[in-house]
């Protein structure tokens, strides 16, 4: 693996808000947010569906233009950071394209940054998900778990230093899901990547972060925001610890407590 | 915004685009009309406009005739469609029997069944009526069956549990999920309505656009012939515009043509699928020949210009002359396909490059989608003699001819598909900042061999169509000439052979294409394909 | 039962009497039969004599209800009158006789032009006035009608493969663009074309030189020759007489088209040109001396010649006229 000569950014939001439409249909998914994420940390936005964590996600990763404030990554805006393929992103369902191998899939993410074919790391990052021998498999003939860990594959193959995660496991079977949890980090966690994860699993958050962000409902703004000092790497005695139940109270309390501050609670 | 770049900083709003494209449009054509004055071949906007307002009065009652011909031929062929695909889905057996007999029917040349419902129908619309309707029912009839199936297999499970059959699956869902196909269908229906009846007055009429387009090619009437042309399109584009408004107001996105596979079907081993392939070859032959003999008998037409499959077979193959009719029949079935597959060829690229344009360009679209619906829209029967006319009797002519007619479903087949494109790709795509190029090539042109493959199947038909009604109206050689010329020499067994062998052609190419469009598809939409 | 039919009795003989007394005594004297003639194009006064004999009632007066069935590009002659549909249609001697070849049983009742139609257009300043003429002349025309122009260069002892033949259709453009030094075609269409939109033309007619074959000639089938012979006599009848006053005033009769035909989009004075032309290929001494639509033994012996160059044998009989004698007779 290439080293990572670059440190991992940090990623600052100032004032960052988000309306969809204008006018009496206009939608507003964000309130004006600051937050910062700090370089190398592994950050959870956890929310209820709908409460705008996948949009400001997006507007991190310059899908989406803010409606007012803004991003800045390691200092640079989104678009300069994509650019330079500095961040990659995985999505609810895998994205793989359905003409493409597993390899070439994984490939494909060089080929967008701008980087030299590499078939030996390819091949090295198959392994790394415990695809052996399915290199030359199209999607259609993958499991759900097993596209996920290709599409994780696809983003760690242009060694970016920012990896926005959003609900990359939701798709899948709850044990799949564990032991993707338990699996996948360690690619990313030894790198020291800056993270941010979206995700409506309590659990999951705690598991994979150093920190959560609990949301509340549409428009969203932090109603908790949690340290997660558990040792790494993080398997099943991690999370029979009583610190781990503790911490996942916590979160779920804040969630539900968000929730009746929410819209909800009106009615 | 580095994702949906729609409007960069040198992006110009769509009107602008639009109606300067207009503009200029107009501008050219006016000036090509000037400087070609005294040629006979461009009429300009200004002598169109002078044409029309003089004559006002036989216009207007001619397009009154062939309106009424055409949206009577219009009604009745998308009930046939409607039919047709109720049946076929109500007794799956028969579904590809029924299929392939309606695109047997599409394809039969113009030239040949005109006279025949002329003797049919005697003096009147019918052939009006009849030749719009079978000029639409196909291309409703297919989107419509792709429609009717295109529901969750969780709503008919729905169905089930409350032990309804069939009827309700129909009544219930089917209907309500093809109606945006059918609005599709329809929408590429109306100028093709308007085609058939027009062409339709070919086989003897008082009245109607047709008429005097006949009139007027023959007058060297070069005005009189660019204004019918205008608005015959003019009437096209707005009944494709009106009915995609009517769909919109249905609440109801226009699925863009075919974007479907064909109907994914469990893969029995090799050597069975070609053993059922031919078994559906051999029913299917006996099927039209059985039909083909009994609606003659029936409706009792005369042998000396109805003939059977015996006299076609007698005529190919055991009369003296045989060889010499086929070596007739093949020179011209050469002349014309070589003729017509560059230009069916030419077509379909043209289409997908237009829409890759499209993609690339924002705003082009704007420019080239109301000429590309123009285009298409104006009748063949008057725009082969003019693009021959303009671009002379050799290849190019029929070629440009051809391209023109299957350009545009193309065009709009293949944008559909690249707006298929998963959102998530495309994300996938901006979060490397890939270039406008890349993602084209990479992601959207894969996402778009469905819609690609669905046109170029229906473009068989189309490719033919144009290419033998240029030979018949304007270029005079190919199989278009050698059917035409049938009539004065009476060789109505030659004709037949023509219809045999231009059929199984359609069918043998769609056959072909439909088979690569499975092979490719299979990787390239596999999960279009899950069943 | 008994009394339903009494009642029906009854009123169907009031009905009776009250048609007798009004509309059938009008009609009494002969019972209307309704025919149908198939014309060869779309409607022009190239069938002017038949518009006059219909406006005119000549073949109303005749006990005779004729509806003309306009052609067009689409829209051949023979099957509709092999089928019964019509009972007589417009063709000509070679359409004739090809269609007697694959089986259909026509006979030539009478012929409307006396001379061929077939003329080569060309334009003054590269005129052709004569066969020899064509030579290394490019010729736009209809590739099915090589056989004709092959007869022409037959007869004239010109060689054909000296002649570029550029497939056309039916369109003056080809010339008047260039594109071709001439045109085979219609003395009366594209000439006349032309002529109204300002393009001086000439033409050679292929009659004058030894192309002897009838054109708009009345065919009928030998069933209604045997069975219909009275409605066919008294459609010959009516067109004898429409053509009679056709001749006697060709503006006449391009008006009448005109207003009979608002709808065709024709233009009066291009068809009072065309009335004018065509005359001179219907009426001659022959018709003269003997009546419209006439033709000989001679007539016919030299139709044959000519059709036999075209690839065409026939023999005398494809002619009949006895009707078109009656008809003169009556």
């Amino acid at each position: 693996m290439l080293p990572d000569a670059l440190p991992p950014p940090d990623v600052c939001c100032l004032g960052l808000a988000k309306t969809f439409g204008s006018g009496p249909t206009a939608t507003e998914a964000l309130r004006p947010l600051d937050l910062t994420f700090a370089a190398g940390q592994t950050t959870a936005l956890l929310g209820p569906s709908g409460c705008g964590k996948s949009t400001l996600l997006r507007l991190v990763a310059g899908l989406e233009a803010p409606s007012a404030g803004h991003v800045t990554i390691g200092g640079n805006s989104p678009a300069q950071v994509c650019a330079r393929a500095g961040l990659a992103m995985a999505f609810q369902d895998a994205s793989l394209l359905p003409w493409r191998t597993v390899r070439g899939n994984i490939a494909l993410a060089l080929t967008l940054a701008r980087q030299p074919a590499d078939p030996a790391l390819v091949e090295r990052l198959i392994a790394l998900v415990g695809l052996d021998g399915f290199g030359d498999r199209r999607p259609a003939e993958l499991s759900g778990g097993m596209r996920q860990r290709v599409a994780i594959a696809r983003c760690l193959a242009a060694e970016p230093r920012l990896l926005l995660l959003d609900e990359p496991f939701g798709a899948v079977d709850e044990l799949t899901r564990l032991r993707l949890n338990f699996d996948l980090p360690r690619l990313w966690e030894k790198r020291g990547t800056t993270t941010i994860l979206v995700t409506h699993s309590v659990t999951e958050a705690v598991l994979l972060s150093d920190r959560v962000l609990v949301f509340s409902p549409r428009p969203a703004s932090v109603v908790a925001d949690i340290a997660v000092s558990l040792p790494r790497p993080r398997n099943r005695d991690v999370m029979a610890t009583p610190a781990f139940r503790d911490l996942v109270d916590q979160a779920s309390a804040a969630l539900w407590a968000g929730s009746l501050a929410g819209p909800l609670a009106a009615e | 915004m580095i994702a949906r770049a729609g409007a960069g900083p040198r992006a110009l709003p769509g009107w602008v685009w639009r109606w300067g494209a207009l503009l200029a449009a107009l501008a050219l054509w006016e000036a090509a009309g000037q400087a070609t004055a005294g040629r006979f071949l461009i009429a300009g906007p200004s002598e169109i406009a002078d044409y029309l307002w003089t004559n006002a009065g036989l216009v207007g009652r001619a397009l009154a005739v062939t309106l009424q011909a055409a949206t009577a031929g219009f009604l009745l062929g998308n009930l046939a469609a409607m039919a047709l695909a109720c049946v076929a889905l109500l007794v799956p057996r028969m579904a590809w029997l029924i299929s392939a007999l309606a695109l047997l029917v599409f394809c039969l040349p113009l030239v040949a069944t005109g006279p025949i419902l002329r003797v049919l129908y005697g003096a009147g619309t019918g052939p009006q009526i009849t030749l719009a309707a079978l000029a639409v029912y196909y291309t409703t009839y297919l989107p419509l069956l792709v429609g009717l199936r295109a529901a969750p297999a969780s709503w008919f499970d729905l169905v089930h549990t409350y032990g309804q059959g069939r009827m309700a699956e129909l009544l219930r869902i089917r209907i309500h999920a093809a109606v945006p196909y059918l609005v599709s269908g329809l929408q590429i229906a109306a100028p093709a309505a308007f085609l058939g009846a027009m062409v339709g007055e070919f086989t003897g009429a008082e009245r109607g656009m047709g008429v005097l387009t006949i009139r007027a090619i023959g007058a060297l009437d070069v005005p009189g012939t660019w204004a019918l042309a205008t608005v015959a399109s003019g009437v096209s584009i707005m009944s494709y515009l009106a009915l995609g408004a009517l769909g919109r107001r249905l609440g109801t996105h226009p699925r863009d043509l075919l974007l479907a596979p064909p109907q994914a079907t469990r893969r029995p081993p090799a050597a069975r699928r070609a053993l059922g392939r031919l078994g559906r070859a051999v029913g299917l032959i006996i099927v039209v020949l059985l039909l083909w003999q009994g609606l003659m008998e029936g409706f009792g037409l005369n042998p000396f210009f109805a003939k059977r499959p015996a006299d076609v077979w007698a005529f190919l193959v055991t009369v003296p002359e045989a060889a010499a009719n086929r070596a007739l029949l093949l020179g011209a079935f050469a002349q014309t396909m070589v003729l017509a597959v560059p230009g069916y060829l030419a077509g379909l690229a043209l289409g997908a490059m237009l829409a890759a344009g499209v993609v690339l360009v924002p705003g082009l679209g704007a420019a080239v989608l109301p000429v590309a619906i123009a285009l298409r829209s104006v009748p063949i029967v008057t725009t082969a003699p003019l693009l021959v006319l303009a671009l002379g009797r050799g290849a190019t002519g029929t070629i440009t001819i051809v391209a023109v007619m299957i350009f545009f479903p193309t065009l709009v087949a293949c944008l559909t598909g690249l707006r298929q494109t998963p959102g998530q790709v495309m994300d996938l795509f901006a979060t490397y900042a890939a270039p406008r190029r890349q993602r084209l090539l990479l992601a959207q042109v894969p996402a778009m061999l469905p819609a690609f493959f669905a046109a170029a199947r229906m473009a068989v038909p189309a490719a033919l169509l144009a290419a033998t009604t240029a030979e018949w109206l304007a270029t005079g050689i190919g199989m278009g000439s050698l059917m035409a010329l049938t009539a004065s020499t009476s060789s109505y067994a030659m004709l037949w052979a023509a219809i045999v062998l231009l059929a199984s052609t359609a069918m043998l190419a769609y056959a072909g294409v439909e088979l690569l469009e499975r092979r490719v598809l299979r990787v390239y939409a596999s999960e279009q394909r899950q069943p | 039962m008994p009394l339903i039919t009494t009642s029906r009795r009854r009123f169907l003989a009031l009905g009776a009497a009250g048609l007798s007394a009004s509309a059938f005594g009008l009609r009494a004297a002969q019972a209307q039969s309704a025919v149908a003639l198939q014309l060869s194009w779309l409607h022009s006064v190239q069938f002017g004599g038949s518009y006059i004999a219909q406006s005119k009632g000549y073949w109303r007066d005749l006990g005779l209800e004729v509806a003309l069935n306009p052609g067009g590009p689409n829209a051949p002659v023979e099957p509709p009158v092999v089928s019964g549909q019509a009972l007589v249609g417009i063709s000509a001697a070679d359409y004739t006789a090809a269609a007697v070849a694959n089986g259909a049983p026509f006979r030539i009742i009478g012929v409307a032009m006396q001379k061929n139609p077939f003329a080569i257009a060309s334009l003054p300043g590269n005129p052709v006035n004569s066969p020899a003429d064509l030579v290394g002349k490019k010729i736009g025309m209809a590739l099915a009608n090589t056989p004709v122009l092959q007869a022409l260069c037959t007869l004239n002892g010109v060689d054909i493969t000296q002649i570029e033949i550029v497939p056309t259709q039916y369109d003056a453009a080809p010339l008047v663009s260039g594109q071709v030094d001439c045109l085979l075609c219609w003395q009366t269409d594209l000439p006349v074309a032309m002529t109204m939109q300002g393009v001086d033309n000439m033409t050679m007619l292929m009659a004058d030189h030894g192309y002897a074959l009838h054109s708009q000639t009345y065919i009928a089938t030998t069933d209604a020759l045997a069975n219909r012979r009275a409605d066919l006599v008294a459609l010959m009848k009516g067109e004898i007489m429409g053509w009679q006053d056709y001749e006697a005033d060709t503006a006449a009769a391009a008006q009448l088209t005109v207003d009979m035909f608002p709808d065709a989009g024709l233009d009066l004075a291009t068809q009072v040109l065309q009335a004018e032309r065509q005359a001179p290929l219907m009426f001659s001494d022959l018709t003269r001396a003997n009546g419209f639509g006439w033709f000989t033994d001679e007539t016919v012996a030299a139709n044959i010649e000519t059709l036999a160059l075209l690839g065409r044998s026939v023999t005398p009989d494809l002619w009949d006229r006895s009707l078109l004698e009656e008809a003169h007779a009556a």
